[in-house]
């Protein structure tokens, strides 16, 4: 009998908790066996050995009170009474994921890699105009060729091209929506800030309840979950510190909010919206990694095999080649960025 | 004397959460900005303004920082929302008009002039110009040529490819004013146009403005901190102080009379003789009998060109004329003594 006992007997509760002693069938604890074993009755505890009252405390002094692991029980069976339904609505909503990723896959697979890198370098120099960077690139795509990890970087890569254009796709017009809306600002913020912190294990857990493991939209959501933030901060941000003056002069000469979005906030915001795409970009590849749990393509798989079989050398190389590829995707956008910064220098 | 284009009538802004209780209390208990603060913790930003702007003249509103003028001229296109009053723009109320009537007057009948010039820094300086043509829907060539006249009138031939960030501040409100000039509208706001100019320019563009004004006559709304400015291209000046109006008159007028201790100080350090035209000063007679006429000048000549004619001879005596019509004498003891500015009469005016 625990220490709180006397509150439940003077608030009257006593028979209310002797009706749970009989018919309380609750899982048993480790502490409680080992109480078992030990046989004996603990004399009374002093008060400097006074326990908190937790709820596993307070079970001990009444059987009808639930156990704390009846919380996690509780939130584990009201996620699965619910998945049912919750995976048939986003089901066929993130289906089109599964065939991007699927889509994109192929085409990075069987494109032969005499047409692949040229085709890679070629958007390399489109995007940054520099001629110094696609010959690092190059450099670096052949190497990875060379050493046999073409197919493994190619995956990768086309995981990240899908998650990356859907983050943009959808995060630049959410944080547009921000910009406008006051209150859908503090609505989003906390759910931004939360996919932020979340440790990125945990968007897992309950991915692997609502979708299959062999379909790529489960990693596909993951990356996209954790990678979509800074787009949406930043977008939001951007159109938000956009010269007051420069509004104004759009109000004066009589613009409509349409025009005033497209000819004057989306293209000053532009160096802020595109500083969120290289995080999302970096941050997609980080996730890219962790998805290979649960059956992303790529490098990730490799760093994942490195770490079960304790295979030092491949985990190593593997890693590194992530590092190569953070590093082309980083100086690629940066420079896409600098190039619109010139662009609208003050 | 031309009609009224754009009339301010009993106009009130207060900002603040319950701007209309604040309202109560000032217009019923009489509550002074300051008071208004402390008690309601509401700002008064304007007090009953009555002002009108007449067509084909500049008005400019003058007062320092934080005396609401450019509250006021936001006013007039709507940037800003009065707690109550009119605003009659050719004889419409603006506060009545729909958005898409007020846009509408926005792009075809008023223009802007802004302090930052708030040009689009990724546009080039023809396709700024030509802003309010492209938001009316005109096309781009049509725009581009239009806006490539206005840049040539203001100076900036050839520049209509660069980025605004490659020019000088001066020549970044050029294109401010070229794109007011291109919109073709009647109407130019400029709210502190010249104010983050360096002096030698600002006099440049002050007579770019009263220049092309000779030959657009449009009616233009000018806010200035600077006297000097403001005496130079007023038509009609407005003083403007802590959001009410203090006088508001002809330009001469204010320096010659100015109605309260506030004005005096402002006035007191004006170089008085480039503002004072011949006629304000003369004696109204036309009998010259005996008297030595030394030349004839015009009636609006200003009494600085006077006294290089004179070459600083107070004995002197003009003979004044409007065209070929005398209209008076000026004799030169009477200038130097119209040039003592109001402040050593300050007993005088103070008692008023």
């Amino acid at each position: 009998m625990g220490p709180y006992e006397p509150i439940f007997s003077t608030l009257g509760l006593q028979s209310w908790c002797e009706s749970g002693e009989t018919t309380a069938n609750g899982p048993t604890s480790m502490a409680d066996l080992l109480a078992q074993n030990a046989g004996t009755d603990v004399p009374s505890p002093s008060v400097w050995e006074l326990p908190f009252p937790s709820m596993d405390e307070l079970h001990e002094s009444c059987a009808t009170f639930p156990q704390s692991r009846a919380l996690t029980k509780g939130i584990e069976e009201g996620f699965l009474s619910v998945k049912d339904g919750l995976s048939l609505v986003l089901d066929p909503i993130t289906q089109p994921l599964s065939w991007f990723l699927e889509g994109a896959l192929w085409l990075f697979e069987t494109a032969p890699w005499w047409i692949m890198i040229p085709v890679l370098l070629a958007l390399t120099l489109a995007v940054s105009r520099s001629q110094k960077l696609v010959v690092f690139v190059g450099a670096c795509l052949l190497t990875l060729s060379f050493i046999d990890y073409y197919s493994f970087a190619t995956q990768t890569l086309a995981v990240i091209f899908v998650c990356a254009i859907l983050c943009v796709v959808l995060g630049v017009p959410i944080g547009i929506a921000m910009a406008r809306n006051d209150r859908l600002q503090r609505m989003i913020i906390p759910i931004l800030d939360m996919l932020q912190t979340l440790p990125a294990f945990v968007y897992l857990i309950p991915l692997i309840f609502l979708f299959s493991v062999t379909e790529p939209k489960l990693y596909g959501i993951a990356i996209i979950l954790y990678a979509i933030v800074p787009v949406v901060r930043l977008t939001d941000l951007g159109i938000r510190l956009v010269d007051k003056d420069v509004i104004e002069a759009a109000d004066a000469f009589g613009m409509t909010g349409r025009q005033k979005l497209i000819k004057v906030q989306i293209p000053l915001a532009l160096p802020n919206i595109m500083a969120g795409v290289n995080q999302t970009i970096m941050m997609s590849l980080s996730m890219v990694v962790i998805a290979s749990l649960v059956s992303a393509p790529g490098l990730g798989v490799l760093v994942l095999r490195g770490i079960r079989n304790l295979e030092l050398g491949v985990g190593l190389v593997s890693g590194l080649s992530i590092v190569v590829l953070a590093v082309i995707l980083d100086r690629t956008t940066k420079l896409a960025l600098a190039r619109i910064n010139a662009g609208q220098d003050r | 004397m031309s009609e009224t284009k754009i009339g301010i009538h009993d106009l009130y802004k207060v900002f603040g959460p319950d701007p209309m209780t604040a309202l109560k209390a000032v217009r019923h208990d009489g509550l002074s900005k300051p008071e208004l603060l402390e008690k309601c913790g509401h700002v008064l930003g304007l007090e009953n303004i009555n002002v009108d702007a007449k067509g084909g003249e500049i008005t400019v509103i003058m007062g320092l920082s934080g005396s609401g003028k450019s509250t006021l001229i936001r006013h007039v296109n709507r940037l800003i929302d009065p707690t109550v009053g009119k605003i009659i723009f050719e004889g419409r109320d603006i506060l009545s008009c729909a958005p898409a009537e007020l846009r509408r007057i926005r792009r075809e009948q008023m223009s802007m002039v802004f302090q930052k010039f708030a040009l689009l820094p990724h546009k080039t300086v023809a396709e700024n110009a030509a802003l309010a043509l492209e938001v009316r829907g005109v096309d781009r060539d049509t725009y581009l040529r239009n806006a490539e006249n206005w840049l040539d009138r203001v100076g900036l031939q050839g520049y209509g490819n660069s980025y605004p960030h490659q020019l000088s501040g001066g020549m970044q409100q050029r294109v401010g004013i070229a794109r007011a000039l291109t919109s073709n509208a009647d109407v130019m706001l400029m709210d502190e146009a010249y104010s983050a100019l360096d002096p030698l320019i600002r006099t440049d563009m002050q007579d770019l403005l009263l220049e092309l004004q000779q030959e657009l006559q449009k009616t233009i709304l000018f806010i200035t901190h600077d006297l000097d400015e403001a005496l130079k291209l007023a038509d009609h000046l407005v003083i403007l102080k802590d959001g009410r109006v203090v006088q508001q008159d002809e330009p001469q007028k204010i320096l010659l009379e100015p109605g309260d201790p506030y004005i005096v100080d402002f006035v007191s350090d004006i170089n008085r003789a480039r503002v004072l035209r011949v006629r304000t000063v003369m004696d109204k007679t036309v009998v010259t009998d005996g008297i030595n006429i030394a030349g004839e000048i015009d009636q609006e000549e200003n009494l600085e060109t006077v006294i290089a004619m004179a070459e600083g001879d107070t004995r002197k005596t003009y003979l004044v004329k409007d065209g070929e019509r005398k209209v008076g004498v000026l004799r030169m003891d009477m200038l130097v003594k119209s040039l003592v500015p109001a402040q050593s009469s300050d007993t005088k005016t103070r008692a008023r």
